[in-house]
């Protein structure tokens, strides 16, 4: 028996082992080919190009009457996924912090004891539904809500504040030599509906851990504000206060749900590899490039190098969760996988 | 200690800050609720909406069809072949899971405490919960897919075993751990050998809450899609053959919804009515066994 078991342990640890020993095999012909440059470089063309080939003064070379070609090899970098990644991210946890906290407290200070346990419930069952199922949603219903009337509310509301127009509805494209201004079209699959599913998807997760912290905040605490003539929200702000790193570590679960989500982001966020200032331009996630073109990679170079990028996908999501598991551990919370 | 409004007493005393104290801790209690209402708010949304389109579009033939390409005759069919290839992949994963992460689990209550493989083991447990599900469908690939040749069934079951080994490990850890001491004294001292009380009484005294732990897992990756897309691959046939691209629900709902045909969007709808149902009546069988043995702890207690 104790033999046995101690295979189980050994073969959770190996598979963590297995997990990076794979995907760095898989990703090292990208890793040479390409360095540090993978992670700087916003090229993203699985396919050989042919183009004219120019001389010095940037004019296209003609020979015997016909214009001499040049192949560009194809060329990866993680730069557009990373931002888009990171944004929609970032964006979900704007919209979903302030909600979580605020249901944590009402939760453990204001709930009348009768509706806690259905109302925590409900709320972990947000957390049950699959992630195909807010995709569906995302993509049938949110998005052309977006499209039809929040998108274009938010412009008419929000354009007339200095800069915001051109930094949220205009985007510049350089053809040739002009530099052309237009609209960006609003089409309800971009950052911002990524970013709203998101956050629908890290409520629960952030609020059940936050309201296990909070409920954890020592009663002396809590008196001893009231006792001192707080009101009920300054003392319940003395609660965030005061199991601050425990609800950042919360957050940063979130975060790393968010980032690694897969198939919900990959149906709203117009899957599009550019960085764009506007959050209302399609982009692509990591996980969602995966998902597009990891079935279809015929090139050893691409798939080693999507390989990569799902190599810093679980690396980035091992250092998220080894720091929020670190903050939250023993303030009374469960992280683990049954939360 | 308590934030600086409360450092200075004569403040307090003027009639506007106590208005403005009225006035923030009235604004800010509202918010609490109104944010606890509007999450709640977004669920009866979202589950309204999918629950409705879903008995919009579910019929018998969804259960005794499969897909029927467009086009042909009787199309779109339905999503049998789907429904018994995610139940043979549940199966096949839990097959693999369900014992491996039992055992890691047993291992952290009863054999780590003088042991260093303890606590990496419960850290690394923890930590791999967290691991984008895309990346284990990566890692199914290149380990088998890639060898083999082609996508089939055993790659994508091995891929949700994954999945679950973690969840199962940590859940049966912590109820393990919930079962008193003294029934473990009371083994020993009649002779039993540790493993033969592990089998006996204790793994027994907990059974109820490992199953609730075990049906959490498979509520987890009945919905997982990710980790099935390259392992698994789809199939549009009925097959029982894990050597071959095997068909799931999630794959292709996704495949539906995301296809340009009314008819096969339709089916999703009924596809996501089942799934969530599914999930929806595992986690109620687990919240209400949960009461029931925590009842029975305190009862007994």
């Amino acid at each position: 028996m104790a033999g046995l078991a101690r295979i189980g342990a050994i073969s959770v640890i190996l598979m963590l082992v297995a997990l990076l020993a794979v995907l760095t095999t898989a990703a090292w012909p990208s890793i040479q080919a390409y360095g540090t440059s993978f992670l700087f470089s916003s090229d993203w063309r699985p396919n050989e190009l042919n183009v004219p080939m120019k001389d010095g003064d940037g004019h296209v070379i003609i020979e015997d009457g016909e214009v001499v070609m040049e192949t560009i090899p194809p060329s990866f970098g993680a730069l557009p996924v990373i931002y888009g990644t990171a944004v929609s991210s970032v964006l979900a946890l704007v919209f979903a912090v302030p909600l979580s906290f605020g249901t944590a407290l009402f939760l453990v200070r204001l709930c009348p004891k009768k509706l806690i346990g259905s109302v925590s419930f409900l709320i972990e069952f947000l957390a049950a539904i699959p992630s195909i199922a807010f995709g569906m949603w995302g993509l049938f219903v949110l998005s052309p809500l977006l499209q039809n009337y929040i998108e274009p509310g938010l412009r008419s509301a929000l354009s007339w504040i200095p800069g915001v127009n051109g930094w949220l509805f205009e985007e510049t494209v350089k053809r040739g030599s002009k530099v052309v201004t237009s609209e960006v079209p609003l089409t309800g699959s971009d950052l911002f509906t990524g970013g709203l599913v998101l956050a629908i998807m890290i409520l629960p997760i952030i609020t059940a851990i936050s309201r296990d912290v909070l409920r954890n905040v020592p009663r002396a605490q809590i008196e001893g504000t009231l006792a001192l003539g707080a009101t009920w929200w300054q003392s319940s702000w003395e609660m965030l206060r005061y199991s601050r790193s425990a609800l950042f570590g919360a957050v940063m679960l979130g975060l790393a749900r968010a980032s690694g989500e897969t198939m919900a982001i990959t149906m709203v966020i117009g899957n599009n590899n550019q960085i764009k200032p506007s959050l209302f331009a399609p982009a692509q996630t990591m996980s969602s490039l995966l998902a597009n073109e990891f079935a279809e990679a015929s090139t050893e170079i691409h798939r080693s190098s999507l390989c990569e990028v799902a190599l810093i996908l679980l690396l980035m999501s091992l250092i998220f969760n080894v720091v929020a598991r670190w903050l939250v551990v023993g303030k009374g919370a469960r992280t683990s996988a049954a939360a | 200690m308590a934030s600086s409004t409360l450092r200075n007493p004569r403040r307090s005393s003027r009639p506007l800050y106590q208005k403005y104290l009225r006035f923030s801790n009235g604004l800010f209690m509202g918010l609490c609720v109104a944010s606890t209402l509007l999450i709640l708010a977004i669920l009866a949304m979202v589950m309204l909406y999918l629950l409705s389109r879903g008995f919009t579009h579910i019929s018998l033939d969804f259960f005794t069809k499969v897909e029927i390409a467009e086009g042909m005759a009787g199309s779109p069919g339905g999503m049998s072949h789907a429904l018994v290839g995610t139940g043979i992949l549940i199966g096949l994963a839990s097959v693999v899971g369900i014992p491996l992460g039992m055992l890691a689990g047993i291992y952290l209550s009863e054999y780590s405490s003088n042991s260093w493989l303890g606590a990496p083991t419960r850290f690394i447990a923890d930590v791999l919960s967290g691991v984008p599900s895309i990346v284990v469908g990566i890692l199914g690939y290149e380990l088998i897919v890639v060898p083999v040749g082609n996508a089939n069934g055993y790659a994508g079951a091995l891929a949700l075993a994954f999945i679950m080994i973690p969840i199962v490990a940590r859940t049966t850890e912590e109820m393990v751990r919930l079962v008193p001491n003294s029934y473990r004294e009371a083994s020993i001292a009649l002779g039993a050998t540790k493993a033969r009380t592990i089998l006996r009484v204790v793994l027994p005294t907990a059974s109820g809450s490992i199953i609730t732990g075990i049906m959490l897992a498979v509520a987890r990756v009945a919905g997982e899609t990710a980790p099935l897309l390259f392992t698994a691959g789809a199939s549009r046939f009925m097959t029982f053959d894990p050597q071959q691209p095997f068909p799931s629900l999630t794959v292709a709902i996704f495949l539906f919804s995301t296809g340009p045909f009314k008819d096969q969007q339709q089916l999703a709808w009924a596809g996501i009515l089942i799934l969530i149902g599914l999930i929806f009546l595992l986690n109620l069988v687990v919240r209400l066994t949960v009461h029931r043995v925590q009842s029975r702890r305190f009862a007994g207690a």
